[in-house]
């Protein structure tokens, strides 16, 4: 057993740790203040790969194994949350199943537009009435002539404001019990869909999360991602390395907030002592980073089976329960740090609070990982 | 044109510990980058071979580890990539270091039409490694550039010393060391990154391949002995205001006007 990053992986972290110290840290507080996506910055990122991670090169990606995917999105959300959610939602839920299901024309066609940074992806499966609760969209796909019609409300689309091709879930046959849902690659620019306003959401406001409205959207049959039926199969498939990206992601949220308030620490004195001088502080720090470095190894393990080709359904799900969770705990427990400077926003660390939140919650909510944890483990039990 | 530009690995600055006993710097588990003005050569080796086709060798030596600053160079878009490594070698001083370069230089094919070099390293911050190699070499040196550029078939090369800016026309082949004026390094590509650790060579040379004697390299073969290594107590206190903005700045100006640095008029242009 290994721990230690390889070569590669130390040169991908430093170099993409240089990228967002240098390119994106000084846009980060700006895109959260006015809710802006800077398209120069996605440009950029598109030109050194970061937007193919591990999709193999002959389709215009970076063909990087997932534990390296693992760190990129790290890296970029320890300076940046939203930039690291577009990235990793791109990345592990839009463009990997395209990769992973998709036909040769598929991977021609809308796979290589979306490693290549031109097309940025989404994946449409919440709606207003199916939440958690995935299997009960009601989006539907009616076939006609060579193709589908959609109709239906996708809600809290992740980069929808600035997406190009979105993965659509909708019902499809609605008489099968577990194959009533198949999946659709929608182009942006297709009749029929309509992008809502932009959320205003409390963190991660530099992601453009907005409602996509499919009124009659006519897709041709060539549209279909896998077999008709094969939603749900795709969507549990896409979110366990999701999980692994929103992991990461976290992970470099909760990363940010022990950088800081370290600093922080070090820097503020009271009682004629800088604060790190306290046992109580001392305390905060070092809880702060166990629970960082517990949560980096359950992610990079989740990442390095998904990239082995084991089953990782509950280690993902381990990895994403426990580093949103710890990001949370870091963001509050470094907020408390900052004391009054930490409630204003001369401190990157109240926006880390805000991005942190959503950890919990999107790509399932800790409630759902415990859910799939639990189903995990008492169906090995069933088979010992 | 070939280039040879020649890098140096070294403990990435906020992690640099120090053995005592052996006074050197500790290497083995620490964060490595390659140093700063090192990766400015490499740049302006590789500006070179995008404006008019050169072929760009990295060398390096030092122990197996910094096959990762090579392939950090492959990942630049350097061409070909030569780790000078043998156990032999370890403790070498500059003297020592020059010497085993220069020896590998010299074995490439063709012999390089330009050498490239920062102008010194982080770590040691000699200055000596690439005028060394120049002077074993017997070819024309210039430290210290902040711009080059080819022009028929010479180099042309700005310089500043003691505060004036040399131009000058340097034969090739020649040895040039950069500070870090000449240009700025861009960002790696993730794919670049994959496959510069994927199937690309590294040549690897040792005391034998360069046909060197034992006592030439290493700690035998250098003529300095490193006596003492402390880190030299700080001269001055240094003070750090906290509290919101601008009253960090109120409080700034207030005391650098107590020091005499700025006066009252600067103050309020």
């Amino acid at each position: 057993m290994n721990l230690e990053p390889t070569m590669k992986q130390s040169v991908i972290r430093r170099s993409v740790r240089r990228f967002a110290e240098e390119k994106i840290a000084l846009l980060a507080a700006a895109m959260d203040a006015k809710a802006e996506f800077p398209r120069a910055l996605a440009g950029e990122m598109a030109s050194l790969d970061y937007f193919g991670l591990e999709i193999p090169k002959e389709h215009g990606g970076a063909g990087l194994d997932t534990v390296s995917a693992a760190m990129v999105i790290e890296e970029l959300s320890r300076v940046s949350g939203a930039v690291g959610l577009c990235v990793s939602v791109h990345n592990s839920v839009a463009a990997s199943p395209v990769h992973e299901f998709g036909n040769a024309h598929q991977r021609k066609v809308f796979l290589e537009p979306m490693a290549r940074g031109e097309k940025i992806g989404t994946f449409c499966l919440t709606e207003p009435n199916a939440g958690s609760d995935a299997s009960a969209i009601e989006t539907t796909a009616v076939k006609t002539g060579d193709g589908y019609l959609l109709n239906g409300n996708k809600i809290f689309v992740t980069n929808g404001g600035v997406s190009g091709m979105n993965l659509v879930f909708a019902l499809n046959r609605p008489a099968e019990e577990r194959k009533r849902y198949s999946v659709f690659i929608v182009e942006s620019e297709r009749a029929g869909l309509e992008k809502g306003p932009v959320e205003d959401l409390m963190g991660m406001r530099g992601n453009p999360v907005c409602p996509l409205v499919f009124h009659d959207c006519y897709v041709p049959s060539e549209n279909r991602l896998g077999e008709e039926g094969q939603g749900l199969k795709i969507a549990l498939a896409s979110l366990s390395g999701g999980r692994i990206g929103i992991g990461a992601q976290a992970l470099g949220i909760a990363q940010a907030s022990l950088d800081v308030s370290g600093k922080y620490a070090r820097e503020r004195y009271q009682f004629g002592r800088p604060l790190c001088a306290f046992g109580g502080v001392q305390g905060l720090l070092a809880d702060m980073a166990v629970r960082i470095e517990a949560s980096r190894l359950l992610v990079y393990r989740a990442a390095s089976m998904r990239h082995q080709g084991l089953p990782h359904t509950k280690e993902s799900a381990m990895g994403k329960l426990f580093a949103s969770e710890t990001a949370v705990h870091a963001a509050r427990t470094g907020l408390q740090i900052h004391g009054g400077y930490g409630y204003t926003k001369a401190y990157p660390i109240e926006r880390y609070y805000r991005d942190a939140k959503v950890c919990e919650i999107y790509e399932g909510t800790s409630e759902i990982q415990r859910m799939v944890i639990a189903r995990s483990l008492l169906a090995e039990k069933g088979k010992s | 044109m070939n280039i040879v530009v020649c890098i140096k690995q070294v403990p990435d600055a906020p992690t640099i510990r120090m053995d005592r006993e052996r006074m050197t710097i500790i290497r083995e588990g620490v964060e490595s980058i390659i140093n700063p003005l090192d990766a400015v050569a490499l740049d302006a080796a590789l500006t070179l071979k995008r404006k008019q086709g050169s072929r760009v060798t990295v060398l390096t030596m030092g122990p197996p580890q910094s096959e990762e600053a090579l392939r950090e160079a492959l990942a630049a878009g350097a061409d070909q990539a030569v780790l000078v490594t043998d156990p032999r070698f370890a403790g070498a001083d500059t003297l020592a270091t020059s010497h085993a370069l220069a020896r590998a230089v010299s074995r490439l094919e063709p012999f390089p039409d330009l050498i490239l070099c920062g102008k010194q390293s982080i770590d040691s911050d000699t200055g000596h490694v690439g005028p060394q190699i120049a002077e074993e070499l017997d070819l024309p040196q210039v430290c210290g550039a902040t711009e080059i550029h080819l022009e028929e078939g010479s180099l042309m090369v700005k310089q500043v010393s003691d505060g004036f800016l040399n131009s000058l026309r340097v034969s090739l082949p020649a040895l040039v060391t950069v500070s870090s004026d000449l240009s700025s390094p861009g960002y790696l590509s993730l794919g670049e990154i994959e496959s510069a650790f994927s199937g690309r060579q590294i040549l690897r040379w040792g005391l034998d391949d360069l046909q060197l004697r034992e006592s030439e390299v290493g700690f035998e073969g250098s003529a300095t002995r490193v006596l003492r290594l402390y880190r030299p107590p700080p001269k001055r206190k240094g003070e750090i205001l906290n509290g919101p903005s601008p009253e960090i700045v109120e409080r700034l100006i207030k005391k650098l006007e107590s020091l005499s640095i700025i006066d009252e008029e600067d103050a309020g242009a």
